[in-house]
């Protein structure tokens, strides 16, 4: 657990919540790793701080499970890397995962949901 | 599935290019985020040292990443004992010591348990051995009556308990007619007897039950034993015949053999038992029957016995008798032969687990002193990666390594240690030879590394909570904060260590003091220069009491007449031979005694002349004297328990008994003397109420003569060998024997555990005082500044040798303080092997705290003189 300065302290990933949010990352386009936790970051409002050794890991058990699949390219500005795209599995996985943290957001919303 | 496939693949084949795979990519990532730092306006420099920080730490990111390839358990397992491994010889002299001590504490451990195994735990080799049960009568005041003939057959066919029941007993044939006549022992059993064992026949057949009909030809089944020793093992044996007692009985086949504890005594063929029984018919005519049963599946042995309890209940009413109060005695047969033996062993092995434990103290002791010297690799490993749960596999895998390695050294000692055990431990230990290194004692030996180096392992993990990385890094090579906090758990290691040590070393000296009280105790008579001739006389040719009388008489008077005899006297039983059993009895005079209340004797029937052969002093009265007969007033002679237990304050020569008690038919006995004690069991076994019958009025067909010689003993063999032959050739002779080689094994079993748990408790000093040594050292070892300045300051070596004793002292008062408190409380589980001194015996108390404090301080010596000899100038300057 690490903790930055300033008052307010960022939030970690619930459990199976990092790889959802990289497969939706990469349903814009392919990416590096460094682009997934940029984006995770700035999509957030820098609520979730991406830790790279949650983030490796995890770009791991995707590749393990075959819904993303990566490649060496080289960036817009000249320097290789490797870049991670949705597979057809990935994406169908995408959609179910989605649906499902949408329906727990919600549900969770309207218990923590003041009263009145 | 699919995501265990794959890690499968990248167990058994790791992809190589993984790793670099992974390195380049971080390199990447981090290039990357410098090309947007500086975008950021930062220098190059300090845009690669925000990039890296915000990178965070790449090895343990690289290895997680990999992690989601592997099984990481067994990966990081097999990495920890490769680590563990090498790190052995980094330190081999730890090493070493660790392994020697363990290997010790495990091998004597085994060594015990395997003993236990062997003779306690290990099912009997019958047919569901672990069912079978013995049973025989008992009253409400005693136990171990046969069981009577017509009670067998009612337990037997009303029973819903047992599978199968069978009826045995023993006795004596006398076999004529080929060659020398010999006396044989018989097992006398039911049918069912040999299924019950699982003996086959190995020739011909066994019995069947038309053998119990009455009417039966006379048949015999011989064992193996005689057939192959006395018959050549001659396959045409079957449909001849063997004249027993003078009758003739035809041989229908040999039975596979089997261990034959149940006589105690190994036989010669099996009779049939119900034509010997068959005229019997009354409940309460008691042969020497017992029954032998296998319980039915999931019966216990309570229930079998409330089962039997109700039939005896039943036929009291329906055949009322003498015995009606009679119920069952029931006992698990493994049980029964092991029941003498069962305490000693128990606390032998309760002893040799303590020594263990104490070794495992010692061995936590050095790992703690090893993992503070440790302290900054660990912290290092832990800079550099390492997550706390993985150190502290780290560290269980050092441990459990070194515990393995010591139950494998002590399967070295362990054979040896076996093969001595067997050789010194007393015969008479049911199945004591049969101990040997199987798979139960490996599995025992695995169990109890893994759980030594688990213990071991956790020391340094209970010590210090926490491991904090940066106070270790910053802290100075000899630490002092996380030294003095294991200080305090080794210390309390130490006084555990110590205390446990004090029990054993009061319960060794608990027994060494029994050992002497027995070994000096008088036996109440004098066994130097007897020559015990032990004989019976076959029914087939001594009909008639007057017949048995007759021979006896004329044997002794020939003895007498020999050159070098001195007297001549007959019993039934010597001493230590376990008596004869025990008989009713009541006390004219007294309260009739209620019918569960009967008090009961040993029964000694002994010749005139016999308590002067032995030299059992008379202490009142007089002895039996020839004129002692069947036509003469009944009399008896009571030894002095039995006169004190009812005449403390008058003489007992007078007094009249009546054999048999109340409510059983026997004559009424005028005490015409009282003898000295003498145990029937042993030295250390105090002697109980005893009465001796006069042979001329009580014959028996089986004496013992007792010789006593004025010289060397056996050197009359031959000639009484010559004159029994004379009075009887036919007659075989038992046992000839000088009586101090008889009863030379009466203490085995006491000298056995004496020196056992001696044996175990020098293994515990040795411990402790090594422990000790140890721990004191370690003190004054990580103290050397503080001494150093205080000498500085001016200190005298006197007050170092204060200080440092002190903490010796403390720690030596505090242990011994537990352990005697623990001692105490335990005391009352050695009763069963403490003779002639109470459990609790002060003197031994004060022996054992004094000779352990001592020990210890002696220990504690070498470390507080070089706690003296600190040398301030040098000390101070290195610092």
């Amino acid at each position: 657990m690490s903790t930055v300065d300033g008052p307010r302290q960022q939030l970690e990933f619930l459990q199976g919540t990092l790889e959802v949010l990289i497969l939706r990352s990469l349903q814009l386009g392919p990416n590096h790793a460094y682009g997934i936790s940029q984006f995770l970051e700035q999509q957030s409002d820098q609520e979730f701080l991406v830790e790279n050794g949650s983030l490796y890991p995890a770009l791991q058990r995707l590749l393990q499970r075959a819904w993303i699949a990566g490649q060496w390219k080289t960036s817009p500005r000249g320097r290789r890397a490797k870049y991670y795209r949705l597979t057809p599995l990935g994406r169908k996985q995408l959609v179910a995962a989605a649906s499902k943290w949408r329906r727990f957001v919600e549900a969770m919303a309207r218990i923590l949901a003041p009263e009145g | 599935m699919w995501t265990w496939l794959a890690r499968l693949r990248g167990v058994l084949a790791p992809s190589p290019d993984l790793a670099e795979e992974l390195r380049e990519e971080m390199e990447a990532h981090i290039d990357l985020a410098v090309d947007e730092n500086i975008g950021d306006g930062m220098s190059p420099h300090v845009a690669r040292l925000a990039a890296r920080r915000r990178f965070g730490n790449p090895t343990l990111t690289a290895e997680r990443a990999r992690q989601a390839w592997s099984f990481a358990a067994v990966e990081n397992t097999l990495q920890d004992l490769r680590f563990a491994w090498r790190g052995l010889f980094r330190s081999p002299g730890f090493s070493l010591v660790v392994v020697l001590t363990l290997a010790l504490g495990i091998g004597a451990n085994t060594a015990v348990f395997s003993v236990v195994d062997a003779v306690l735990l290990k099912p009997l080799p019958y047919p569901r051995g672990e069912r079978l049960v013995r049973l025989a009568e008992s009253s409400q005041k005693s136990e171990g009556f046969s069981v009577t003939w017509l009670n067998y057959q009612n337990w037997r066919r009303d029973n819903h308990s047992f599978d199968e029941m069978a009826a045995y007993e023993w006795r004596h044939a006398t076999l004529t007619g080929r060659g020398e006549p010999s006396l044989l022992r018989a097992g006398v059993v039911t049918s069912q007897f040999f299924p019950l064992l699982g003996m086959r026949p190995v020739l011909g057949r066994l019995f069947v039950e038309a053998d119990d009909r009455p009417g039966a030809p006379n048949t015999v089944v011989l064992s193996t034993r005689f057939w192959t020793d006395k018959l050549g093992r001659d396959p045409n044996v079957l449909n001849a015949t063997l004249t027993l007692d003078g009758k003739s009985y035809q041989i229908i086949g040999v039975a596979s053999s089997t261990l034959e504890f149940l006589f105690g005594t190994p036989l010669d063929f099996y009779f049939p038992l119900a034509p010997f029984h068959n005229g019997e018919l009354k409940r309460s005519e008691h042969g020497s029957i017992r029954v032998l049963g296998r319980l039915k599946p999931g019966v216990s042995l309570t229930a079998a016995k409330a089962d039997v309890d109700a039939i005896m209940q039943r036929l009291a009413l329906a055949d009322p008798g003498p015995e009606n109060e009679h119920r069952a005695e029931v006992a698990f047969l493994i049980e029964l032969r092991t029941r003498s033996i069962r305490a000693t062993l128990l606390i032998l092995m309760g002893a040799v687990s303590l020594v263990l434990a104490i070794a495992c103290a010692n061995v936590a002791s050095l790992v703690l002193v090893r993992s503070s010297a440790r302290t900054r690799e660990f912290a290092i490993r832990a800079a550099i990666g390492a997550g706390r749960s993985r150190l502290v596999r780290q560290l269980l895998a050092e441990s459990i390594l070194l515990s393995v390695l010591g139950g494998l050294a002590s399967l070295l000692l362990l054979r040896w240690c076996l093969r001595l055990l067997i050789a010194i431990g007393p015969r008479d230990i049911p199945r004591l030879s049969e101990t040997a290194i199987d798979s139960r004692v490996l599995l025992f030996v695995g169990l109890i590394a893994l759980l030594t180096g688990l213990l071991v392992g956790l020391a340094p993990v209970f010590s210090t909570r926490k491991l904090d990385l940066v106070t270790s890094l910053n802290e100075s090579s000899r630490g002092t904060t996380q030294a003095r906090s294991g200080q305090s758990f080794r210390n309390a290691l130490l006084v555990v260590e110590i205390a446990v040590t004090m029990m054993l070393v009061f319960a060794s000296g608990l027994l060494i003091r029994s050992l002497m009280v027995a070994e000096n105790s008088s036996p109440g008579f004098a066994p130097e220069h007897l020559l015990a001739l032990e004989l019976i006389l076959p029914s087939s040719s001594y009909h008639s009491d007057g017949a048995i009388q007759r021979f006896y008489d004329g044997l002794s008077q020939d003895l007498r007449a020999l050159p070098g005899v001195d007297s001549v006297g007959m019993v039934t039983c010597p001493p230590f031979s376990g008596g004869c059993g025990d008989w009713f009895y009541s006390v004219s005079g007294h309260p009739v005694p209620a019918q569960g209340d009967v008090p009961v004797a040993f029964v000694t029937r002994a010749a005139p002349g016999y308590l002067q052969t032995m030299r059992i002093p008379l202490k009142e009265g007089r002895d039996f004297t020839d004129a002692d007969r069947a036509t003469s007033p009944d009399v008896a002679i009571v030894n002095e328990v039995f006169a004190r237990e009812w005449w403390p304050k008058q003489s007992a020569v007078g007094q009249r008994i009546k054999y048999g008690g109340p409510y059983l038919e026997g004559p009424t006995l005028e005490i015409i003397g009282v003898a000295g004690d003498v145990s029937q069991i042993g030295l250390d076994v105090p002697a109980g109420p005893e009465m001796y019958l006069p042979f001329g009025q009580q014959p028996s067909s089986a004496m013992v003569v007792m010789i006593r010689a004025s010289g060397d003993p056996e050197r009359l063999n031959a000639m009484v060998r010559r004159r029994v032959v004379q009075a009887d050739r036919n007659l075989p002779i038992q046992s000839l024997q000088a009586f101090e080689k008889t009863i030379a094994g009466t203490l085995a079993r006491r000298r056995f555990s004496t020196l056992l748990l001696a044996l175990f408790a020098a293994l515990a000093v040795a411990l402790a005082v090594v422990g000790v040594y140890g721990l004191l050292g370690y003190w004054v070892s990580v103290r050397e500044k503080d001494i150093a300045i205080r000498v500085a300051l001016g200190a005298r070596p006197s007050a170092i040798l204060r200080w440092v004793g002190a903490q010796a002292l403390r720690l030596t008062a505090a242990g011994i303080a537990c352990g005697t408190l623990a001692a105490w409380a335990a005391a009352r589980w050695m009763e069963a092997l403490v003779f002639g001194i109470s459990a609790r015996n002060i003197a031994t108390f004060l022996i054992a705290a004094a000779g352990l404090a001592s020990l210890t301080l002696v220990a504690a010596a070498l470390p507080i003189w070089r706690a003296m000899r600190v040398d301030p100038v040098r000390n101070l300057r290195d610092a």
